[in-house]
């Protein structure tokens, strides 16, 4: 008995970007005139505004298979699973496959405001490739998941977020395909409902022996729902198997490069008359079997530049943290002080337990009389920082800016 | 293993000029069924007069050429009281106008939808013009119900049996938008310069079938080009089965049944050749 439910041969897909989709009619003319005009066929390769979002992609997928895609943002993840989706096609190569297919890239994909949860309980299951007939046997099961019975007849515009995801994750949860392609879907709702939606898809993949295709930035659920994860990178799969050891692969991969900037090595270094940056650079105190940054690694931030200013008068420098949203999440300066010209270095820790996971980038400033702005270096150092839980059930984004670890305790005042 | 055998589905870049596939469709019906209830209830949400907006709408442009083109412009009206003689004309292009201009906009409109789901896109276009029938067969009770209105009053008008080839009528004109529809659609969503142009485009369309002024207007040498417009056969048609002012224009009627399913026939053909495409452009 064949077990395979997907395999895919070789696939690529190759994206144009800038001129060529640029969307008037004039440029698509004048691209096709030149073209005519200097007889050539767009040469795939060799064009610059073309990038290779999947190339060669081999992988197969069996029965029951519970498989993560891990990858940084643009590595293609999501580009593959709209291939298999069969919302775009593929450049190249070919995906077979048994089975119904049910994609679940976003919840409640066709949602109409105006209409009550009732009637979107069947436009979106309709648009999902569910017959009428299919929904009519699974209605109850659905509105009972979703919790929002009361208000089945209330426009879902009306409805709050929370209910919305629950009602539209309802009907996805209830879609019955044979293989389930889920694209980071867990990032919404609260932590019951995502409860619900892990253990869904526990008893989905493991007693009906369902196969899903799941991508998700969550190590923590990924580590507890996969069997096997592929990591992509790039557009190509850099490894794969075992979810544990791809994880930890995924992780370091952000870590081995060196983690800064050495402009010394480079033709010129940033800055002006008065000050040039030679390097700056991020050091992390790696914890123990953990080479990679996750919430409790304190992070060494170390910047090396020449001064150059004859003049007296005295030096400040301030390190900007920015998250990935642009939030300004610091401004750390150092004091003030008096230097003579040459090679100076600045170093400041950020300690673990203190920022939350995400993306983060930093930007130094350097200040003469507390007034003057010498120079700005922009965005020099760019890290992320994972999440690390030691226990718990639950798999949403921590919210907050910062996560410091201080101690909340709770104690019993009065006997029962 | 067996390595062609077995696979109950492929993906792959080949994309075949005739690969639309009718069954898939047929499999979706519960799907078309519901986008045309969405439209129904969502185009009158949140308007007072509701639902009665689908017979105002023509009664209001009737009542507009007839203060422009029968008042002040003093078009001949072939002999029909002018009321009755607009109605038609107006309900059977803005059938034709709505149909075109909805579908038109397929990719660009349903673009949220379509970058998240895989459904046959076909169902999209298909649906709007069902909603748009839909609406026109009420639209016509409400033209019977005028004419009933303008016979009883005393007005000599005749109606004979071709009124039974309204469902013709209708397929006609639906055929001919829906195959715009399709291929604009398909230009629409790469170059947006084509929104404004259709708009423009079909004003002008508008003057070149008889809405305002009867066929017999049209001066010798013009008259061919005239009646190939496959709006033209339509509309007049319409007036004669009604009015029996003139014989049912069979010749060009069936032109334009086939030169319709031609439009249609190639829209579905370079829509389904071309919808996968356009996902990464739009």
């Amino acid at each position: 008995m064949n077990n395979l439910m997907i395999r895919a041969e070789d696939v690529s897909k190759y994206y144009r970007l800038g001129v060529l989709s640029s969307g008037t009619l004039k440029e698509d003319i004048k691209n096709w005139w030149s073209g005519k005009w200097r007889q050539q066929t767009p040469a795939v390769t060799q064009h610059k505004n073309h990038i290779w979002a999947l190339r060669n992609i081999h992988f197969e997928v069996n029965k029951g298979d519970v498989l993560g895609l891990i990858g940084k943002n643009g590595s293609g993840k999501s580009t593959l699973l709209k291939i298999i989706s069969r919302i775009t096609l593929p450049t190249g190569g070919r995906v077979r496959g048994n089975g119904r297919i049910a994609s679940l890239l976003e919840v409640g994909t066709g949602f109409h405001s105006e209409l009550t949860g009732r009637e979107n309980i069947y436009l979106n299951g309709h648009i999902m490739g569910m017959k009428k007939k299919e929904i009519d046997r699974k209605f109850d099961e659905i509105v009972d998941f979703s919790g929002v019975e009361r208000f089945l007849d209330t426009p879902v515009k009306r409805y709050s977020s929370g209910m919305y995801v629950r009602l539209a994750f309802a009907v996805a949860a209830n879609l019955d395909p044979e293989i389930l392609i889920i694209d980071e879907v867990l990032a919404v709702g609260d932590s019951e409902f995502q409860k619900k939606c892990l253990g869904k898809m526990k008893s989905v993949s493991g007693q009906e022996g369902k196969t899903i295709l799941f991508v998700s930035h969550n190590m923590h659920a990924l580590r507890n729902l996969c069997n096997r994860a592929l990591l992509l990178e790039k557009g190509q799969i850099v490894a794969s198997g075992d979810p544990e050891q791809v994880i930890s692969q995924y992780l370091k991969s952000g870590e081995e490069q060196f983690l800064g900037n050495d402009y010394s090595l480079k033709p010129a270094m940033p800055g002006n008359e008065y000050i040039r940056v030679q390097k700056v650079e991020l050091v992390p105190e790696y914890i123990q079997e953990h080479p990679f940054i996750d919430i409790r690694t304190p992070l060494r931030i170390k910047f090396e530049f020449w001064y150059d200013v004859e003049e007296p008068g005295d030096l400040m420098a301030g390190i900007h943290l920015f998250n990935f949203t642009g939030e300004f999440i610091f401004d750390l300066t150092s004091g003030r002080k008096t230097f003579q010209k040459g090679l100076l270095r600045g170093e400041c820790l950020i300690p673990g337990n203190f920022l939350n996971d995400g993306s983060y980038y930093i930007s130094i400033v350097f200040i003469r009389n507390a007034t003057i702005r010498l120079f700005y270096l922009e965005s020099c150092l760019s890290f992320d920082v994972e999440d690390y839980r030691e226990n718990g059930s639950w798999y949403g984004k921590w919210p907050g800016i910062v996560r410091p670890d201080f101690p909340v305790t709770l104690s019993a005042l009065s006997g029962a | 293993m067996d390595k062609n055998a077995g696979w109950q589905w492929e993906i792959n870049a080949n994309q075949g000029w005739f690969r639309f596939n009718l069954k898939e469709i047929y499999q979706y019906k519960d799907l078309i069924v519901q986008f045309v209830r969405r439209d129904l209830i969502a185009s009158y949400q949140q308007t007072i007069l509701g639902p009665l907006w689908v017979f105002l709408q023509p009664l209001l442009t009737t009542f507009v050429y007839f203060i422009i083109f029968s008042r002040v412009a003093k078009i001949s009206t072939d002999h029909i009281p002018p009321m009755l003689f607009y109605l038609p004309g107006s309900i059977i292009w803005t059938f034709f106008s709505d149909g075109l201009t909805s579908t038109m906009f397929t990719f660009v409109q349903n673009a949220y939808i379509f970058n998240k789901v895989y459904f046959p896109r076909l169902i999209v276009p298909l649906s709007y013009v069902l909603f748009h029938s839909f609406r026109i067969s009420i639209q016509l009770l409400l033209f019977i119900a005028v004419y009933v209105i303008f016979a009883i009053g005393g007005k000599d008008i005749h109606p004979n049996a071709y009124m039974l080839l309204i469902p013709v009528f209708i397929f006609i004109t639906a055929a001919f938008a829906l195959g715009c529809g399709l291929i604009v659609s398909v230009y629409t969503a790469k170059y947006r310069d084509l929104e404004n142009m259709m708009q423009f485009l079909l004003r002008l369309f508008m003057f070149a079938a008889p809405v305002v002024y009867p066929a017999s207007l049209i001066p010798e040498k013009y008259k061919l080009i005239f009646w190939l417009n496959p709006l033209t056969p339509v509309i007049e048609s319409f007036r004669s089965a009604f009015f029996s002012h003139r014989p049912i224009p069979f010749f060009y009627l069936g032109i334009s049944l086939i030169s319709s399913i031609m439009v249609l026939l190639l829209g579905t053909v370079l829509f389904s050749r071309k919808e996968k495409q356009i996902m990464d452009v739009i």
